[in-house]
């Protein structure tokens, strides 16, 4: 199965790998504007099942407002499709349900509630019972997934590092149990060691199966752990492409 | 013993505050909209109430529980209708006008509809638990207050058990502590947000029924006490409901004080006066932000 | 150019009109009317809409919302009650001494109460009505709950029906009055500022506009109109009911002013008239007054929160897009024979179609030459210091904690008169904190501010913008709703030491928008003045914000992360700008783009956690290995 069947912008990949996989999410179109101003215009790509995949491009320029209108948390223009099923715009929970949850630019946590309570919202979008999200295997992942915040878990969000307040937004995406996470600038204002432990995690995340896309302004960083590349410059995405380090 | 006395008074009337504070303070945070109808919604309940059981007949279990039923639905409605149009559309309403005047004319709807249906004069709804007041030593305790008090332990308790022990009570609190974190998670605001309405307008009118025998209420009773928990909320700057419980029962045990102790006529002056010079000298630290725009 | 300037003349000169209108169809009902219902009505009406037109200022206008004015309704009309039945004082001899009564009791209850603004100042006042009505209804010689009667009127000789019809006549007097100085001050230049206090306390205070005292003469002024208002209805109804101060009359007038459209002086008017009429159309709707209130008020912030104004304004606004179409340039200037239109000012600048195809903003270095010229003002207070080695500015240990984390620790820094300096360093650093403290909208925990060798930790944006220095904010902080000239020309205001009431004579906004568009000018933007600001792309927003930061020519100029949003291409041009820009004034910028910072910058800071990490220049920039770890990541 050709991914070219998505759009008009594939990734290039040779056949053999295009055949086994599916189209995580596919971009058709994609305009974003807040009022007057477009943020991203026209944008089409795909991401295939299992990529890492990276969107790239010079601060300001619509990588983050992308994500925003994929996921359902700004109304956009043009189709979004998410495992070949389109998704109704602005509709963030369904994105959820069916697969993509988003881990937002600037984390985004709850700062008087504790870590564990963060993180077990994530389950929110597929259960109402706080039993059967306490025994799940995606919140035992979550915290699995990050032993330098056991000491912590009892701790409000908001007085933890930023790093560790990364690793908590990230945990929180994981419990929701996604097939593709998107994570809007990991890094934003963390020390480096910081960075490269969270984009270990990341790897390992993607190791483990889930379907990878990561918005970063520092491509460079982003191309250690991802195999395609959207670039983004003036609102405007370039086709995926299968990038080299 | 008056001080006694006074204390137990305040409490029964703060405890009322404390929790018609807690509603307003959780609402604001999910809805950003102060309501300002609470104690009016307590007063078509004790009117209501009065009126289905004393002027229609009917027995006092039907009619506690339509006038429940009927607060509910409207409350419902209203969101559906008003607030919807205010928020959920594509031209978002913001900014201190909505914030205020749309409970505030909601308030004053009620007021009116109640005139309409109820009449002027001083009406309650019939005492739930009838007898003598309990006394012990010099102490007296009146059996609604001291309904009142186990309703507002209950309600509050129960709120407490949502809030730390259910997925649903924790997404209600991340809605109030970031909008878009809770929309992150597949939270949706707008259902919490008439679910804590109606739930405000429901229990408003459970103390309202519970209360009445004590004091009575008119048709413009309500607009007071709206106040009063309103007040209460702006204490723990509308934000935080563990201050505005607080701040409602101190602002309870202050009235019964001011009204015992200093004058029984001027003793509502007085009292506003007070809050009003608190809110004046020491605006920051009961949290709110120096400036408004909108 | 010449259509500009020619506008807020020709609303000054409106302002005469909506009064003149006013006070001339006035006078003729209650001459034909006067002692019929209908006059009657619209005595009443006019008293009211004295109350509301003062609202429309202080409460619509400039967003300052307090409740207050239906207690000075009735502080106006029982004073005018007691000296009338007590001191046997005619009721016109009364008006005046209540009124200046009445702005004494503002002045002192305004100074404690406009302390807070926003909602504080609405919790703290909407305890008024219920302390008046509690007072009110105990006192004995106000009357108590039964109200005091009048032995005069407004107007003494004469039969009754002269009474009522020269009482009446009084009365439209009165309103056309306070209708002219309401729109004379909405229109002056002071109007601007109280436009921007009320949109955005913040950047008003950082243009200079003393915020604290305008809040304060907004109270007063709306306490004395309400007091005129009262002081009129107790001389035409000879009777103040106790209810008059209390909070249903409060929100009786709150709907006048939001029905009739609350930045419209007119519009309030308007408003008062429409509700009197309803509650004496019929005794249904008299005896069910609240619930009729409260639907209608419901209905008009649902429908059009800037009430009967706003539906006219846009309704005169599509027939002149559809007639434009028709006749291109048929209808010339702002405000063309909108009767119910804002006298506001250009509120009427509705965007043009679409921000495509503007064209590129082009500036030379050369054009900045004018700015290198210091303001009168700002050349004196520099004056002796310029040549000195006195840097210009001199952050000493600054520290600051928010809820115990802290977000600036020990910095220290210092600028000397021209050139560009970059602020860089991870989110969260404390950049825009200590942005805030030079700026002065955030008082430092520790350590000193200086300018030019003087302490001003402790002044207040306002006081530093006297002083030079100018800033831009994070998000663009334009006035939605007004143009370009005028976002610009509230950088240019001299009317910040001026007291509201001088404008109902003379205004000195032509003044300011001339200086504006000499800047705009300079900038080569001269091209998009008459533009609504929403209707620009963004980089021409913060264009826009740069040049209303550069027209009073300040000494020091704060700038935060000018080129987010903006485009490769875009950025060049932003660097090209700064650089010209560096060479007429002292620039400290913030910005999260290494690549600009390098380019531009003389000297370099880096913040991480809130302490200074990096101070050097910027090749030093490029290869300090601090650096490149914290900022890029590799």
């Amino acid at each position: 199965m050709s991914e070219d069947g998505a759009g008009p912008a594939g990734s290039h990949r040779t056949e053999a790998q295009a055949g086994a996989r599916k189209t995580a999410l596919a971009v058709r179109g994609l305009s974003v504007s807040y009022g007057n101003v477009v943020a991203v215009h026209d944008a089409t790509f795909t991401v295939a099942e299992g990529d890492a995949c990276a969107i790239t491009g010079p601060n300001g320029n619509g990588k983050s407002s992308i994500l925003m209108g994929v996921t359902g948390m700004v109304r956009r223009k043009g189709g979004v499709e998410i495992f070949g099923r389109p998704a109704p715009n602005g509709d963030v929970g369904w994105a959820a349900r069916h697969g993509l949850t988003l881990v937002p630019e600037r984390r985004q946590l709850y700062p008087e509630l504790s870590a564990t309570d963060n993180i077990i919202l994530g389950c929110y979008s597929w259960t109402r019972s706080i039993g059967k999200a306490r025994r799940s295997a995606s919140f035992g992942r979550a915290i699995d997934l990050f032993p330098e915040l056991k000491p912590h878990l009892k701790q409000a969000a908001g007085t933890l590092s930023g790093g560790q307040q990364q690793m908590v937004a990230i945990a929180r995406g994981l419990a929701s149990d996604p097939k593709i996470l998107a994570v809007d600038e990991p890094c934003l204002g963390l020390a480096e060691a910081v960075a490269r432990r969270v984009y270990d995690v990341l790897a390992s995340i993607h190791e483990q199966g889930t379907t990878l896309i990561v918005v970063e302004e520092a491509p460079k960083r982003a191309l250690t752990l991802c195999n395609a590349r959207v670039e983004v410059r003036n609102g405007v995405a370039g086709a995926a492409v299968a990038g080299a380090a | 013993m008056k001080f006694g006395n006074l204390l137990i008074a305040g409490l029964v009337t703060g405890s009322i505050y404390a929790v018609f504070a807690v509603c307003v303070s959780v609402w604001y945070r999910v809805s950003n909209i102060l309501n300002l109808a609470v104690g009016d919604f307590a007063m078509v309940g004790a009117l209501g109430v009065d009126n289905l059981y004393r002027v229609k007949g009917m027995p006092l279990p039907a009619a506690i529980a339509t006038t429940l039923v009927v607060v509910a639905i409207f409350a419902f409605a209203y969101d559906r209708v008003v607030l919807r149009l205010a928020q959920d559309g594509p031209r978002r309403m913001e900014g201190i006008v909505v914030t205020f005047f749309f409970t505030f004319a909601l308030s004053f709807f009620i007021d009116g509809v109640a005139k309409m249906l109820f009449g002027t004069d001083v009406h309650a709804a019939p005492a739930l638990w009838s007898g003598q007041a309990l006394t012990w030593a010099s102490l007296h305790l009146e059996r609604a207050g001291l309904l009142v008090l186990a309703c507002a332990i209950m309600i509050g308790g129960a709120f407490w058990l949502y809030i730390r022990y259910t997925l649903g009570g924790k997404a209600l609190e991340a809605c109030g502590e970031n909008a878009i974190g809770a929309r992150i998670a597949g939270i949706d605001t707008r259902r919490y947000r008439w679910l804590i309405f109606v739930a405000t307008a429901v229990i408003a009118a459970i103390f309202g029924i519970v209360e009445s025998p004590i004091t009575g209420y008119t048709y413009l009773s309500g607009a007071t006490i709206s106040l009063t928990g309103f007040l209460a909320a702006a204490y723990g700057g509308f934000r935080k409901p563990g201050r505005a419980l607080v701040a409602g029962l101190f602002i309870g045990i202050l009235e019964a004080m001011i009204g015992g102790y200093v004058s029984a006529q001027y003793g509502d002056t007085v009292l506003y006066a007070i809050l009003a010079a608190l809110v004046l000298t020491w605006p920051r630290g009961l949290g709110f932000e120096s400036a408004v725009s909108g | 150019m010449s259509r500009l300037t020619s506008v807020p003349s020709a609303l000054r000169v409106r302002s005469l009109g909506s009064a003149g209108l006013v006070l001339v169809a006035g006078a003729v009902i209650v001459i034909l009317y006067g002692q019929a219902y209908t006059g009657s009505v619209v005595v009443l009406s006019a008293c009211y809409a004295i109350v509301t037109s003062g609202m429309a200022v202080q409460i619509g206008f400039s967003q300052q919302i307090a409740f207050s004015q239906s207690v000075f309704m009735g502080a106006g009309a029982y004073g005018v009650a007691m000296l009338n039945t007590h001191l046997n004082m005619s009721v016109l001899v009364a008006t005046p001494i209540v009124m200046a009564g009445s702005a004494v009791a503002a002045l002192l209850l305004g100074s404690v109460v406009t302390r807070v603004s926003g909602l504080a100042l609405a919790v703290a006042t909407l305890m008024l009505p219920l302390i008046a009505v509690g007072y009110v209804s105990s006192t004995g010689f106000l009357g108590g709950a039964v109200g005091a009667p009048l032995t005069g009127t407004l107007w003494t000789t004469g039969s009754t029906t002269a009474v009522a019809v020269g009482g009446g006549l009084i009365t439209v007097a009165f309103l056309a009055v306070a209708m002219f100085v309401a729109s004379r001050i909405l229109t002056s230049d002071i109007g601007l500022e109280l436009f921007v206090l009320g949109v955005d306390e913040r950047t008003a205070a950082a243009m200079g506009v003393r915020t604290p005292r305008r809040r304060l003469e907004l109270f007063v002024l709306g306490c004395v109109f309400a007091a005129l208002g009262g002081a009129a209805y107790a001389g035409t109804q000879q009777f103040v009911p106790e209810t008059i101060v209390n909070p249903t009359s409060e929100l009786a007038l709150l709907i006048m002013l939001f029905i009739g459209g609350r930045r419209s002086v007119l519009g309030a008017v308007v408003g008062a008239l429409v509700i009197q009429y309803l509650q004496g159309a019929s005794t249904w709707v008299s005896v069910n007054i609240l619930v009729v209130e409260g639907v209608l008020l419901t209905l008009v912030l649902l429908v059009d929160p800037e009430g009967l104004a706003g539906i006219v304004n846009t309704g005169v606004a599509w027939l002149r897009t559809r007639l434009d179409d028709r006749l291109p340039g048929a209808l010339a200037g702002a405000g063309a024979g909108a009767p119910l239109a804002s006298l506001d000012g250009a509120s009427n600048a509705h965007g043009s179609a679409s921000g495509a195809g503007e064209p590129d903003v082009l500036v030379t270095p050369t054009t900045l030459a004018t700015l290198a010229t210091p303001s009168p003002a700002v050349a004196d207070a520099s004056g002796a210091a310029a040549s000195s080695t006195v840097p210009l500015l001199e952050c000493r240990a600054i520290g600051k904690e928010y809820g115990g984390l802290s977000v600036l620790d020990d910095v220290t820094i210092a600028l000397p008169r021209l050139g560009l300096f970059g602020l860089c360093g991870p989110n969260g650093a404390g950049k825009t904190t200590l942005l805030n403290v030079v700026g002065g909208s955030v008082p430092p925990a520790r350590g000193q501010v200086l300018l030019d060798g003087t302490d001003i930790t402790r002044t207040p944006p306002h006081e530093r913008f006297y002083q030079g220095i100018s800033r831009t904010f994070q998000a663009v902080h334009l006035i939605k709703g007004r143009t370009v000239l005028d976002n610009v020309a509230v950088a240019c205001l001299a009317s910040h030491k001026s007291s509201i009431v001088t404008r109902i004579g003379r205004s000195r906004l032509d003044d300011a928008r001339d200086k504006a568009a000499q800047a705009l000018k300079d900038l080569g933007m001269q091209h998009m003045q008459g533009r609504e600001v929403s209707s620009l792309t963004l980089e021409n927003q913060r264009m826009v914000e740069l040049a209303r930061a550069l027209a009073p020519r300040p000494r020091l100029l704060l700038l935060d992360e000018p080129a987010s949003g903006l485009s490769e291409q875009q950025r060049y041009r932003l660097a090209d700008l700064l650089r010209a820009v560096g060479e007429v004034t002292c620039v400290f910028l913030v910005e999260h783009d290494l690549d600009l910072v390098a380019q531009v910058s003389q000297r370099i800071f880096v913040l991480s956690g809130g302490r200074l990490v990096f101070d050097g220049g910027p090749s030093e920039f490029r290869a300090s290995p601090v650096v490149n770890s914290l900022l890029v990541g590799l």
